[in-house]
């Protein structure tokens, strides 16, 4: 019932507002608006993303978003993918301080300061079916798929189809018409 | 004019047309029904169709809060100019982007509501979820206008006219020629039967045109007029037979009346010679030999006498009697007052005269034989004086009243009267109610008078009561 739903998902939305506070008064620290609405769309990508069935080892193995480096989403993620599930994989979130503790994940994103190191994750993780994030200038020429960037107040991003095509991911249409098209040709 | 006063013809076109109309009637409405139905049915699946592309398309632009892309899928339904608003709304029911671009945000709904698509005034407008896989990202209004429904009505009802009127004329071309096969036989019959009862004619027959019922009511018809005419024929027959029957049976007792009139008339005639030779030689015995015979014997000679006269009288009535059978009546006016005054002055006694109390009321004139007439008003006025005779204070009225078209007389007396059993008895010959020694008389003067009434076309009876009086009313036809 679409009623029933709209009043399920306000509940929801009021428990996650309150818990928000909570969380916002005694745990952590301030997370921005901007890593908020970013924290949704890595969320929402798992929508419009097709990754291969060799990818997950079994059907209700979870769908893993992992965070490398310091976690600009502060418990925000977590609570972004809690209790979602696509495709009857459940979305959990994994952090990893270095490089070495990358596991098989299906979605990282790369906030390390360090371009150099960026660019040796990816060339390290290339040919896994892993999409990358990143919201460094550079992270797109450096083999990266998809960068966060800002227009006008609004959060949008770029993608490379290049490189999610070599990690076999296959990006809906409707997220590639919503999105800018990197072409490694075009001087940024 | 009332539907069961107008001529078959025009109720029978009238009933085809009706039926026609009255079909064609409840097909155009059920027809427009259902397509009203279909209309709005397949307007929404139409809508709810687009909707379901739109939200498909949409769920991007959402999920990652495109206003632009949203813009730009929701400028597609340009195409659709029945779509005249549309909205997209995010998760939390927040208006995110509408169509077209430049219509004022208060015009859409705040919130989305239902998630169906109804009808509302002139519109169809509804929301539908966006959703991509299972994950409900947002929600999408549309609201069409029914334009194309008015204009799929106009032409269908410009069509359905078309068809009605075609219908009808075709209806009404048709009933005009099929009418003719069951009005026509019924005019010719009803035209038949009428000159058949204006002209008496049962020789005519009703033309048969089919094998229907109309043609079995046609030989009917036929069959009976056969009969009526076989009816008639021997009725005539039947009629003919007996006027000649009666005309020889009136033939046969005109002459054995005749032949007993003369009879009775020669033998009155017969009679009286031979009593003219008994007075004759009884009048000779009382005047010449009178000296010679005793008390005894005159007083034997004076009964003589006096029975020979009364047989005398007797005689004198029959002959009148059997001369009222004979005599045709000649008619001239009679005047009644007069002859009435005359009658009274001959036949009542001097002595009586004084003594009797007269109402006379005047009377009209009459046609009839003069002295027919005269016989019947002396023997009724004669009766009348001599059965008041013995009353102190006899009282005699002459009148006329008109009854039924026709002149009554009467004459009422005061006197003995009679028995009312008795009255038919009256007028037959030789029938007395009184003895000859009471009231002197032959007992043939009423049998005169009912002769004679009977003889003018006209009829006689008598009302009494014993002792308290009679009267004799009598008519004659007018002339």
């Amino acid at each position: 019932m679409p009623v029933l739903k709209i009043i399920r998902s306000r509940l929801l939305h009021a428990v996650f507002i309150s818990a928000c506070m909570v969380l916002h008064l005694y745990a952590q620290p301030v997370v921005s608006r901007e890593y908020q609405i970013k924290a949704v769309f890595i969320f929402n990508f798992t929508q419009f993303v097709d990754w291969p069935q060799t990818a997950f080892p079994d059907a209700d193995a979870p769908l893993v978003i992992a965070v490398l480096g310091d976690n600009p989403f502060g418990s925000y993620l977590n609570e972004t993918v809690a209790g979602e599930k696509i495709n009857g994989h459940p979305v959990i979130v994994q952090y990893y301080n270095r490089t070495e503790e990358i596991q098989n994940c299906h979605i990282l994103f790369i906030a390390l300061s360090d371009p150099q190191k960026s660019e040796q994750v990816i060339s390290g993780i290339k040919g896994k079916s892993i999409l990358t994030i990143g919201d460094s200038p550079d992270f797109l020429k450096r083999g990266g798929m998809i960068k966060f960037f800002k227009r006008k107040n609004n959060i949008r991003f770029e993608i490379n189809p290049a490189a999610t095509k070599s990690a076999s991911l296959t990006l809906s249409s409707k997220l590639l018409r919503v999105a800018e098209i990197f072409d490694p040709s075009k001087k940024s | 004019m009332f539907f069961k006063d107008i001529p078959i013809r025009r109720k029978l076109m009238r009933g085809i047309v009706l039926i026609c109309g009255m079909v064609l009637l409840v097909t155009c409405i059920s027809f427009f029904g259902y397509e009203l139905y279909v209309f709005r049915k397949s307007t929404k699946e139409k809508l709810s169709t687009i909707g379901k592309i739109i939200a498909a398309n949409s769920t991007a632009a959402l999920a990652f809060d495109s206003h632009e892309d949203a813009k730009e899928i929701l400028a597609a339904l340009r195409t659709e100019p029945n779509i005249v608003s549309a909205a997209l709304y995010d998760q939390n029911g927040k208006l995110f982007s509408w169509y077209p671009a430049n219509r004022d945000i208060r015009e859409f709904p705040e919130k989305p509501g239902t998630m169906q698509f109804r009808l509302s005034h002139n519109f169809l407008e509804g929301f539908q979820p966006v959703a991509q896989d299972k994950k409900q990202l947002g929600y999408l209004y549309l609201k069409s206008d029914l334009g194309g429904m008015y204009e799929r009505f106009r032409v269908f009802g410009v069509v359905a006219a078309f068809v009605i009127i075609l219908s009808f004329l075709l209806a009404w071309l048709l009933s005009k020629l099929l009418q003719k096969s069951i009005s026509n036989p019924i005019l010719a019959l009803a035209e038949t039967a009428k000159m058949i009862s204006e002209q008496q004619d049962y020789s005519v027959r009703a033309v048969k045109l089919g094998q229907d019922e109309l043609g079995s009511l046609t030989d009917a018809f036929n069959n009976m007029l056969t009969q009526i005419e076989q009816q008639n024929l021997k009725l005539h027959e039947f009629n003919q037979n007996l006027e000649m029957k009666v005309k020889e049976r009136t033939i046969q007792l005109e002459s054995v009346n005749k032949e007993l009139e003369a009879f009775s008339y020669s033998i009155s005639h017969d009679l009286r010679a031979p009593l003219r030779g008994i007075i004759g030689f009884t009048t000779i015995l009382e005047e010449d030999y009178s000296s010679k015979l005793d008390d005894e014997a005159r007083r034997i000679t004076a009964v003589i006498r006096n029975n020979t006269l009364k047989m005398g009288h007797l005689i004198d009535d029959l002959l009148t009697f059997s001369r009222m059978g004979r005599q045709d009546i000649i008619k001239t006016i009679v005047h009644t007052d007069q002859m009435i005054e005359e009658i009274i002055r001959e036949v009542v006694p001097e002595n009586r005269m004084g003594k009797i109390s007269w109402v006379l009321h005047p009377v009209p004139d009459v046609q009839g034989d003069i002295n027919a007439l005269r016989q019947v008003w002396i023997n009724l006025i004669s009766n009348a004086v001599k059965y008041s005779g013995n009353r102190e204070q006899p009282k005699i009225e002459i009148g006329s009243v008109r009854e039924r078209g026709q002149t009554v007389f009467f004459v009422k007396d005061n006197g003995v009267g009679f028995d009312e059993k008795y009255k038919d008895k009256l007028f037959r010959v030789f029938q007395r109610l009184h003895s000859a020694d009471e009231f002197e008389g032959t007992g043939v003067g009423l049998a005169i008078v009912e002769k004679i009434t009977s003889k003018h076309g006209g009829r006689v009876w008598a009302e009494g009561t014993l002792n308290k009086g009679a009267a004799f009313y009598f008519t004659l036809p007018d002339f």
